[in-house]
């Protein structure tokens, strides 16, 4: 059953300084226990997108129904069965963990007898139990994100919206944090839809991964196919001779070979992708001992999604690491100083 | 309808805890009034000590004079703050999560300028009892003193509202504060709060009697000084009543036009 239809959905932002297309018309489907992932540099839409699904944003044009219900025409339904932890901390700092859930709760209308029992079940799991009585300002961050998802769970949500769960969480944190995650999606069923920049949590985490970038989706489907879709296996190598004639030429006869499927360079380092990489890395020695190539060093990995990450959106995915991670810590400060 | 009363006592129950989680906001709320009262209540004593100055104020000391307008002046303040919380809730993204939750759009504004009416009836219950032990006579008794508490109260949910209204548009902090306090202190000073229009230079009195304050301030002044005076009276509760309605609608609005 799809729980997730998405069609053409676009979001411009007018202003007067220029209108800015931050979803120009994607198009996807998810079906229902996914977990599917929304991988993108900032400002690429996922943001934007996961608030249209979320009723949060209004889109320009484009339908989008979670479990039948359209986003636009039926907010409220739309709220009843979803769940949304967004990117920034929002637990309430004046608040204790029981009050949090009882105001969540509230907000879901259900009963004081459910909530309670809820709750108390969620903070167990989430093992924030023993510090529930005290106020989420005592919390340490990864107490606040856990209270956070506990926050997003208690009206037992058929689909979990999770803007960037783990960002500026430390490995520990985050490895707790899908645990609990994939436990309750075990137990409830549910579709989870998330953004994340961590690629190795995507990887291991989504059944299917879409990648967006300039409000376009690029590429949708499992990491395993994704990775697949390279074309193989990845050596980098890096020679040492001056003459880039020389070079060139010995780059011809490596693509001749069959099995090589592509060959890029950057900063000085060649990229050949080629499938049965072991096998290939002794012809490439042959064949470099015979053009008179010095190879000063060779590595060779499977691809992984920071690879087809590149290769679909032309960005090496760290380089957006630091400024979130800042735009984070920014906002700690800000936190702080209230 | 069920849904809007059930989830405007949510927001208020969360806005009510954050109030009472901050002791020195309250501590800060009694000494304000006791300072008002100490300082300008000595200071001015000697506008009302002959005969004329007597008259002008209505027959009043300076100090049963001020107390109406310091109740509508820490509800002026108290009740135009209350809306900022909006400009909190929205930075820190509490507000999408209660957005994203299926509760009433109309509970958020409503939820927090009822919880800011509340805040503002304790506050003015406060003033009264400092003035009391200052010596001010309530010239209605207890149901006066109701009623005063009452009408302040709905003036607090006003300017609630307008703060709401404004922080729908202006979403920065420190833009916010400037603003509001560029309207306040001018509302403030051009209104029959401080000073009885009957002694202001004219164009002064002009504005005084078209400024709201003053509106608010005449029918609570009377209930001070000089009694139940039903005609009156009834018409600065329906001002008052209707401001406060008009408010309610003017601050939803403006806060569904900056959700959508």
């Amino acid at each position: 059953m799809k729980v997730i239809e998405v069609k053409d959905l676009a979001k411009t932002y007018y202003s007067p300084f220029g209108n800015i297309e931050a979803v120009k018309g994607i198009s996807f489907e998810v079906e229902e226990g996914e977990i599917f992932g929304f991988l993108g540099p900032n400002g690429a839409g996922k943001s934007t997108t996961i608030m249209m699904l979320t009723t949060l944003v209004k889109p320009t044009k484009g339908t989008a129904k979670i479990l039948g219900y359209d986003v636009v025409h039926q907010p409220n339904e739309v709220r009843r069965v979803i769940g949304y932890v967004s990117q920034d901390l929002t637990v309430d700092d004046t608040l204790t963990g029981w009050e949090n859930m009882y105001l969540q709760g509230r907000f879901y209308h259900l009963p004081k007898e459910v909530i309670k029992q809820r709750s108390e079940e969620l903070l167990k799991l989430l093992r924030l139990y023993e510090r529930a009585k005290d106020k989420a300002e005592t919390y340490s961050g990864g107490m606040r994100k856990r209270l956070d998802i506990a926050m997003g769970l208690i009206h037992r949500p058929k689909i979990l919206f999770l803007d960037e769960p783990t960002l500026g969480l430390d490995v520990q944190t985050r490895q707790d944090i899908w645990e609990y995650v994939q436990k309750i999606r075990k137990e409830n069923g549910m579709t989870i839809f998330l953004t994340t920049h961590y690629m190795e949590e995507a990887d291991s985490l989504c059944d299917r991964i879409a990648i967006i970038d300039k409000g376009e989706i690029k590429a949708l489907d499992t990491p395993r196919r994704l990775k697949d879709s390279i074309g193989g296996d990845l050596i980098s190598l890096k020679i040492s001779n001056e003459s880039l004639e020389e070079i060139s030429k010995f780059l011809e006869k490596v693509k001749t070979l069959e099995v090589v499927k592509n060959i890029t360079s950057q900063d000085g380092r060649y990229t050949i992708v080629a499938s049965n990489a072991e096998k290939l890395i002794p012809v490439i020695f042959s064949i470099a001992y015979e053009s008179n190539i010095n190879i000063s060093s060779i590595t060779m990995k499977k691809p992984s999604l920071d690879d087809v990450y590149l290769a679909y959106t032309g960005k090496e995915f760290r380089d957006e690491e630091g400024s979130k991670e800042d735009a984070m810590r920014m906002r700690r400060l800000v936190r702080r100083t209230r | 309808m069920r849904t809007l009363m059930y989830d405007t006592y949510s927001v208020m129950w969360r806005e009510l805890k954050h109030w009472m989680d901050q002791k020195v906001r309250i501590l800060v709320s009694i000494f304000q009034p006791l300072i008002w009262l100490a300082l300008m209540g000595n200071v001015m004593a000697k506008l009302t000590d002959n005969p004329f100055g007597r008259q002008a104020f209505g027959g009043a000391s300076y100090l049963s004079f001020m107390t109406p307008g310091i109740i509508v002046m820490t509800s002026l303040f108290g009740g135009i703050f209350g809306g900022i919380s909006v400009v909190w809730d929205r930075r820190w993204g509490y507000l999408n999560k209660m957005l994203a939750a299926p509760i009433s759009r109309t509970a958020i504004p409503l939820g927090k300028m009822l919880a800011t009416a509340i805040q503002g009836a304790f506050q003015s219950l406060i003033v009264v009892i400092i003035a009391s032990l200052f010596g001010v006579e309530f010239a209605t008794g207890i149901p006066g003193i109701i009623a005063i508490i009452l009408l302040a109260a709905c003036f607090n949910f006003t300017m609630a509202g307008l703060s709401i209204a404004i922080a729908s548009r202006i979403k920065t902090m420190e833009v916010l504060t400037a603003v509001i306090n560029f309207l306040t202190m001018p509302l403030m000073f051009t209104s029959s709060a401080m000073f009885p229009i009957n002694v202001m230079p004219d164009w002064l009195a002009t504005i005084a009697r078209w400024n709201p304050i003053t509106y608010v301030v005449n029918p609570l002044r009377t209930l001070v000084i000089s009694g139940w005076e039903t005609g009156d009276l009834i018409k600065g509760f329906l001002y008052v009543l209707f401001l406060a309605i008009l408010m309610l609608f003017i601050a939803r609005h403006e806060f569904k036009r900056s959700i959508a």
